[in-house]
């Protein structure tokens, strides 16, 4: 086992550099830097080529590409990702906050969608074919065909027509005030834990009834046992492990991939920072956050495989 | 000359392959309820896309600044934006843009993912390595994410928007095609070809593609409401389709939420437009990945 865990962890380091690789290139590719999108900022076009040159030299521009990407690998393997080009500042300080915030928003979410995905998936596969089944069908590929952008707008309209109220726009932290924290943040959880609920949903009703099928389910009933007891005790052990292999596989990229639904529910989250980041083409914040958010995913990964083999004793790790 | 009277085989014969398609057809909609209506959707997504400029009551680029923000009525039975705009015929126009993106992202994506996917299984090795770690790679990115760097580097409009969709769709479409391909290598009408001496292009194209046709259709019909869903989501941050083209996404985007509370229709009707397209192509797709994949059929 501790060799497999070595193994895997190793494997993570070609995966990792192949997005630094990956992500350096492109932002190379995209069109201008960020000395002329701070010129374009500040509205003056006109500046002088010596100017842009000397801020291109300080924050190591003129080097050339393979010199700035050992720099920046160098500092990544100290944990040091620098400072951000825009406003100077340690990558590790802008990001801090807004990594609270996203933390906190993929945990509710990803509770949010276990807790929904679970129990409908299960009444699905049991009453296959039933009205029952059709209706979780249909509310679970509503909430894969809603934009959860859509869902925050409409979510937002009702509070506002209906209770004349609307949810903070300013972030609290959970330890400075939970009643003003979750009253902002359980609305995009819900907008966003109902579409990937979806997913889990109908995962959890397919692997129900493949394992429904199984041998030793017919002997659980042949002795008589209890539809309820043969659920909890004998299927869903052996069903869960899909549903909450792809919510936790989800749970990295809710960390930074709510793009969209932080906009609109003007949260201030790492999704937000890394589509200004990538306007402002500032390069360094950009390649921290997909760095960030590669390892996550990575880990995530590493960690189900990991459960799997210790949870199924037919899995064997090599 | 004259009309040679039909023999009752003939008529039969010919009629045949009509009726065998309709009766699949009804089997389809008695079997798969959900997928039928999901069907009727598209179906309708379709005609309504094709016959915009007869259906649409007004030209979807026309302002009318004398009846901004109004509210649905007689004439504009879904109300205008702030530009005077006729809400309907955007959202009809939008239709276009939705199944343009939608097909155009899912084909390219598809047959890209299923020409590296086929490849990859199909000379193994080093290839199939140094494929697949790429794929690794590009798996560690969020969706959106990589779409948005593509759109950073080729910039908005429909073309590129188009190519931005399709890029998170290669790898995943390669991996689930590679899989199926691996196990069609081994079987011997692959080698029978190789000992015919064909080329790998004729093998890989013409041998091995044609077998993963099943779970590449299901990917891309899967795909075709995630691009909707994902072009929406790209013309809503302003990274998409531009003014002043008609574009779901784009029609919830900046009025759409400043006026919410005093002109709710901007932004209430084309989201249902969305879902209701995304729905249908969902509805379809899980359906057709149930007939035609045996391991999953249910009934």
């Amino acid at each position: 086992m501790a060799y497999y865990i070595l193994k895997r962890l190793l494997a993570m380091i070609p995966t990792l550099l192949g997005v630094a690789v990956l992500i350096f290139v492109l932002l190379r590719v995209v069109p201008g830097d960020v000395v002329e999108a701070r010129y374009l900022a500040q509205g003056s076009q006109f500046q002088s080529q010596d100017l842009m040159d000397q801020e291109r030299k300080k924050l190591g521009l003129d080097q050339p590409l393979w010199k700035q990407f050992t720099t920046w690998m160098a500092g990544l393997a100290r944990l040091d990702f620098g400072l951000s080009m825009w406003t100077g500042a340690p990558i590790t300080e802008e990001i801090k906050l807004r990594f609270a915030l996203s933390l906190q928003l993929a945990i509710m979410a990803s509770t949010i969608a276990t807790l929904l995905a679970i129990p409908l998936g299960i009444l699905a596969a049991v009453k296959q074919d039933s009205w029952v089944d059709y209706a979780v069908r249909v509310f679970s590929i509503a909430g894969l065909a809603m934009p959860s952008f859509w869902l925050g707008i409409l979510m937002i309209l009702t509070m506002l027509i209906f209770f004349k109220w609307l949810p903070p726009m300013v972030f609290t932290p959970l330890w400075v005030d939970p009643w003003e924290n979750l009253a902002q943040l359980i609305w995009p959880a819900l907008a966003v834990g109902y579409r990937y609920s979806a997913v889990g949903t109908r995962m959890m009703r397919s692997a129900m009834l493949e394992v429904l099928r199984e041998d030793y389910i017919r002997t659980a009933r042949a002795k008589g046992l209890w539809l309820k007891l043969i659920l909890s005790r004998h299927a869903l052990k052996n069903a869960i492990l899909p549903v909450l292999t792809i919510i936790s596989l989800e749970f990295a990229f809710l960390l930074g991939g709510l793009v969209v639904t932080e906009q609109v529910f003007n949260l201030n989250g790492l999704g937000m920072l890394f589509v200004e980041g990538i306007s402002r083409r500032d390069y360094t914040l950009v390649q921290a956050l997909v760095m960030l958010v590669a390892t996550a995913f990575l880990c995530v990964n590493f960690l189900v495989d990991i459960a799997y083999a210790w949870l199924d004793p037919r899995i064997r790790y090599r | 000359m004259a009309v040679t009277p039909r023999t009752v085989e003939e008529l039969t014969r010919a009629a045949a392959p009509r009726s065998q398609a309709i009766g699949a057809v009804l089997d389809f909609i008695r079997q798969r309820p959900l997928g039928a209506l999901g069907g009727a959707i598209i179906l309708a997504m379709a005609v309504v896309a094709a016959t915009a400029g007869l259906l649409a009551p007004f030209d979807p680029l026309e302002t009318d600044y004398a009846a901004m923000l109004a509210a649905p009525d007689a004439s504009h039975w879904l109300g205008t934006d702030a530009y005077g705009r006729d809400v309907l015929s955007r959202i009809i126009y939008g239709s276009r843009t939705a199944l343009m993106v939608g097909l155009g992202a899912s084909f390219i994506g598809a047959t890209l993912g299923a020409v590296i996917g086929v490849g990859s299984a199909y000379f193994g090795g080093r290839i199939d390595l140094v494929v697949s770690r790429v794929m690794d790679v590009f798996f560690a990115f969020p969706v959106i994410i990589l779409a948005l760097a593509v759109v950073a580097i080729l910039g908005t409009g429909l073309g590129n928007v188009i190519l931005a969709i399709a890029t998170p769709m290669v790898p995943r479409c390669a991996r689930v095609v590679r899989s199926s391909a691996l196990s069609i290598r081994e079987l011997p009408y692959v080698d029978a070809a190789r000992a015919a001496g064909f080329g790998h292009r004729r093998i890989i194209l013409r041998h091995m593609l044609p077998n993963v046709m099943a779970p590449l259709l299901i990917m891309a019909t899967a795909f075709l409401g995630e691009a909707i869903l994902l072009e929406a989501s790209l013309s809503f941050l302003g990274l998409g389709v531009q003014e002043p083209i008609a574009a779901w996404g784009l029609m919830l985007r900046g009025a759409a939420v400043e006026f919410a509370e005093t002109a709710p229709w901007m932004a209430i009707f084309p989201g249902l437009a969305i879902s209701l397209g995304v729905f249908g192509f969902n509805l379809f797709g899980d359906s057709l990945r149930d007939a035609l994949d045996p391991k999953l059929r249910t009934q």
